[in-house]
C-alpha cells in the first residue's frame, strides 16, 4: 500500500498523497492497554494532560493536605519535636480534603466517560467489560494514595531531618510504617466509595454532590451519635459506653478510625476505642469495600453498546 | 456509479463475517435474531433493516459483546464467542449515537482510542494523525472536539474506528445527522476506505439509496431472519416492469391496455406495466398509436433495493 504514492499536480502547487499505510508494528495485548488506561486515568485525576482549570482542586486539596507536614518540618528544625501521629496525620482535615478530593475527581474518571457515551468504543476494543472499572479502580487508588501518604512522608522526613541519633529514627521509622498502612485503607476505601458513586450518573456536578453528601452527612451523623453517647472517651483511653464505641460504623471516614483503633492505632481520635466492638469496624470496612466494589463491576459488566 | 458488473468474490475469497443458524432471544421472549445463517462476502456490505431487525443485536454478537443463545458467529475467521479479543483487535466499530468527549481535541482522542486499541504509544500518535487526515481533519484536530461541526464529529468517530488499522469497520449509521452535501462525502470516504484501503465494511443503514450508491453486497435482514443476501447488481438488475410514460391521457391508456389484456398501475405520472412477453411491447405500442397519445418514455425499470420491503412492487391487478 505504502508504494502507491499518488501525485496530483495542482495549479497551485503539488500535492503529495501518500495513500493508506497499513501498520504492521507491534500489537500490545490486553495488559499493556489496561496499564495505558490506569496510567491515563491518574495523570487525569490530577488534572494531567487536560486544562488549567482541572488542575486547581488537586493542586489546591494536596497543598493544604501537605501544609501541617511543612509545619511540622519548620518547628522540628527549630528544636520541637514531631506533634502530628502518623496514625491520624490531622485527622479532621484529612477527612475534609480527602472528601473534597475524592468528591471533585472520582467524577473526572467515570462521569465524562458516562457523560459523552464513549464507553462503548472502550467496549468495542480488545479489552474485557471489567478492565475498564479495574483500571479506573487502580488509577483513583493510586491517586488518594498520593494525596495521603506524600504528606506522611513530608511529616516523617522533616521529623528525622532534625532528629538527632539512629535510635530516634528508628523509633519515627516505627511510627511511620503503621501510618502508611493506615494511608492504604483510606485510598482503597475512599476510591471505591467515589468511583461507584460517580459511576450512578454522567452529570458531574450530581456526582460530585452525592459524594460529598454521603461522606459528610455519615460523618455529621457518627460524629453526632459519638457525642450524644458519651463521647470518644479520655486521651488517656478510658472506655466509652457501648453505644459511642458503635456509634462510628455509620460513616466510612469514622470507620476508618475504628479500624485503625482496632489495629492498635493508639492516637486519640473521633472514635473511642471500640473494644470489643473493633472487629465490628473490621468487618464494616470489608463490607463497605465489597458493596462498592461489587457496585462498580455490577455498574459495568451491564454497560452495552448505546 | 457506474455499471460495471460487479466480479462476486464470495466465491473466490473467504467470507469476512459468517453465521450459522445464529440465535438471540432475549429474557421476556424477545426475539432479536431468529436461526440467522449468512456469509458477508469482502468488500462493502450494506446491512439493510427496520428497526428492530435484529442489526444491532448482530453487530454486538459479532464484537463478542453479547453471546448468542445459539448457533455460531465467525469475524475473519475467527470464531465470536472464543476469540473476541483478536476479532476487536482486527474489527473497527463506528457507533450510530454521539460519543465523543467535548473537551479533548480530535487528536488527544484518536490517539487514546489508538493505545486502547493496543498500540504503543508512539505508533498511536502516527496512526491518529494519519487516521485524520484520512478522513479529512486536518488543522481542526487540534481543536476541541466540541467545537467541530456534525461532519467533523461523524469524521473522528470514523478515524477512531480506523486508528488501530482494522481489516474489516463495522459502520452504524454513518451518515445519521448529516446535511446532503456532508452525506455525499461521508459516503465517498467509506467508499476510499473500501476500495483504495482495502478494508472490508458492513455499513448498517436504513436510507436505502446510500446502501445502493456505495455497497458491492447487501444483506437485508428481517425479523431476526435473513430477507436476502447478494450482490448490489442482482438487487438492480433489470425487472419484467415496464415503465410508460406519456404526457397526457394516462386514464385513456390505462383503459385501453386493459382492452388489449394488459394490466397496469398508475406510478406517478407513468403507467407501470407487467412485462410478461414481447407481445407486451406490441401490445403498449398499439395502445399509444391508436390513441395518439405523445409518448416520452418507455423503459424497463431497474429494481432498487427498497422494493425488498415492499408488496409485490407492480403489475398484477392494479
Amino acid at each position: 500500500m505504502t508504494g502507491d504514492a499518488a501525485v496530483a499536480a495542482g495549479s497551485g502547487g503539488v500535492i503529495h498523497d501518500i495513500g493508506y499505510r497499513h501498520y504492521d508494528g507491534p500489537r500490545l495485548g490486553r495488559a499493556a492497554i489496561v496499564r495505558s488506561l490506569y496510567w491515563h486515568s491518574l495523570r487525569s485525576a490530577f488534572g494531567i494532560g487536560r486544562g488549567a482549570k482541572a488542575k486547581v482542586v488537586p493542586l489546591l486539596t494536596f497543598g493544604i493536605m501537605c501544609l501541617p507536614a511543612v509545619v511540622n518540618a519548620i518547628g522540628a528544625a527549630r528544636g520541637g519535636g514531631r506533634v502530628i501521629p502518623y496514625d491520624t496525620y490531622v485527622f479532621r482535615l484529612r477527612g475534609l480534603v480527602m472528601v473534597i478530593f475524592v468528591a471533585a475527581q472520582a467524577p473526572e474518571l467515570v462521569s465524562r466517560d458516562l457523560r459523552s457515551h464513549v464507553l462503548p468504543l472502550y467496549l468495542c476494543r480488545p479489552v474485557r467489560r471489567l478492565d475498564y472499572p479495574l483500571a479506573k479502580y487502580a488509577a483513583f487508588t493510586a491517586a488518594c494514595l498520593l494525596m495521603v501518604e506524600i504528606p506522611l512522608l513530608l511529616l516523617y522526613l522533616g521529623t528525622v531531618v532534625s532528629a538527632s541519633g539512629t535510635s530516634a529514627i528508628w523509633s519515627q521509622t516505627r511510627a511511620f510504617i503503621p501510618g502508611l498502612l493506615i494511608g492504604v485503607l483510606w485510598a482503597v476505601l475512599l476510591a471505591a466509595t467515589g468511583l461507584v458513586l460517580a459511576s450512578l450518573t454522567g452529570r458531574r456536578a450530581y456526582a460530585t454532590g452525592a459524594i460529598a453528601i454521603y461522606f459528610f452527612l455519615t460523618w455529621t451523623l457518627a460524629s453526632i451519635l459519638i457525642g450524644v453517647s458519651g463521647g470518644p472517651g479520655g486521651p488517656g483511653g478510658q472506655a466509652a459506653p457501648l453505644a459511642a464505641r458503635l456509634a462510628g460504623l455509620v460513616s466510612p471516614i469514622t470507620v476508618l478510625d475504628g479500624v485503625r483503633r482496632w489495629l492498635g492505632g493508639t492516637s486519640f481520635g473521633p472514635v473511642p476505642l471500640p473494644g470489643s466492638a473493633g472487629v465490628l469496624y473490621g468487618a464494616m470496612f470489608l463490607l463497605l469495600l465489597a458493596a462498592s466494589l461489587g457496585g462498580l463491576a455490577a455498574r459495568y459488566r451491564k454497560a452495552g453498546l448505546a | 456509479m457506474s455499471h460495471t458488473p460487479v466480479i462476486e468474490k464470495a466465491a473466490t475469497a473467504q467470507a469476512v463475517i459468517e453465521t450459522q443458524e445464529l440465535a438471540k432471544r432475549y429474557p421476556r421472549g424477545v426475539t432479536a435474531l431468529d436461526r440467522l445463517t449468512v456469509a458477508f462476502a469482502p468488500g462493502i456490505t450494506g446491512l439493510i433493516g427496520a428497526n428492530g431487525a435484529g442489526k444491532s443485536t448482530l453487530i454486538k454478537i459479532l464484537l463478542g459483546l453479547v453471546p448468542p443463545t445459539s448457533g455460531r458467529a465467525s469475524v475473519l475467521g475467527r470464531d465470536a464467542a472464543v476469540d473476541a479479543e483478536r476479532i476487536r483487535t482486527l474489527t473497527g466499530y463506528m457507533p450510530e449515537h454521539d460519543c465523543l468527549p467535548p473537551d479533548v481535541t480530535g487528536t488527544e482522542f484518536v490517539t487514546h482510542l489508538g493505545r486502547m486499541s493496543g498500540l504503543p504509544a508512539t505508533a498511536a500518535r502516527e496512526r491518529a494523525a494519519e487516521s485524520l487526515r484520512h478522513v479529512g481533519l486536518y488543522e481542526e484536530r487540534y481543536r476541541q472536539i466540541g467545537t467541530y461541526s456534525t461532519g467533523m464529529k461523524q469524521r473522528v468517530k470514523l478515524a477512531q474506528a480506523l486508528v488501530g488499522d482494522p481489516r474489516l469497520l463495522l459502520l452504524d449509521e454513518p451518515t445519521t445527522g448529516l446535511d446532503p452535501a456532508g452525506r455525499g462525502a461521508m459516503l465517498d470516504l467509506i467508499a476510499r476506505i473500501g476500495g483504495e484501503f482495502g478494508i472490508s465494511i458492513v455499513v448498517s443503514s436504513h436510507l436505502l439509496g446510500e446502501i445502493e450508491r456505495i455497497c458491492d453486497h447487501v444483506v437485508a435482514l428481517d425479523a431476526g431472519g435473513l430477507l436476502r443476501a447478494d450482490t448490489m447488481t442482482s438487487f438492480t438488475e433489470v425487472s419484467q416492469v415496464l415503465a410508460v410514460e406519456v404526457d397526457e391521457g394516462l386514464a385513456e391508456l390505462a383503459a385501453e391496455l386493459s382492452l388489449r389484456g394488459v394490466t397496469s398501475r398508475p406510478d406517478g405520472r407513468a403507467l407501470l406495466v407487467r412485462l410478461e412477453s414481447d407481445t407486451t411491447y406490441d401490445a403498449v405500442r398499439d395502445a399509444i398509436a391508436g390513441l395518439r397519445l405523445p409518448l416520452n418514455r418507455l423503459e424497463q425499470r431497474r429494481r432498487r433495493v427498497e422494493e425488498l420491503f415492499r408488496d409485490e412492487p407492480a403489475g398484477g391487478a392494479a
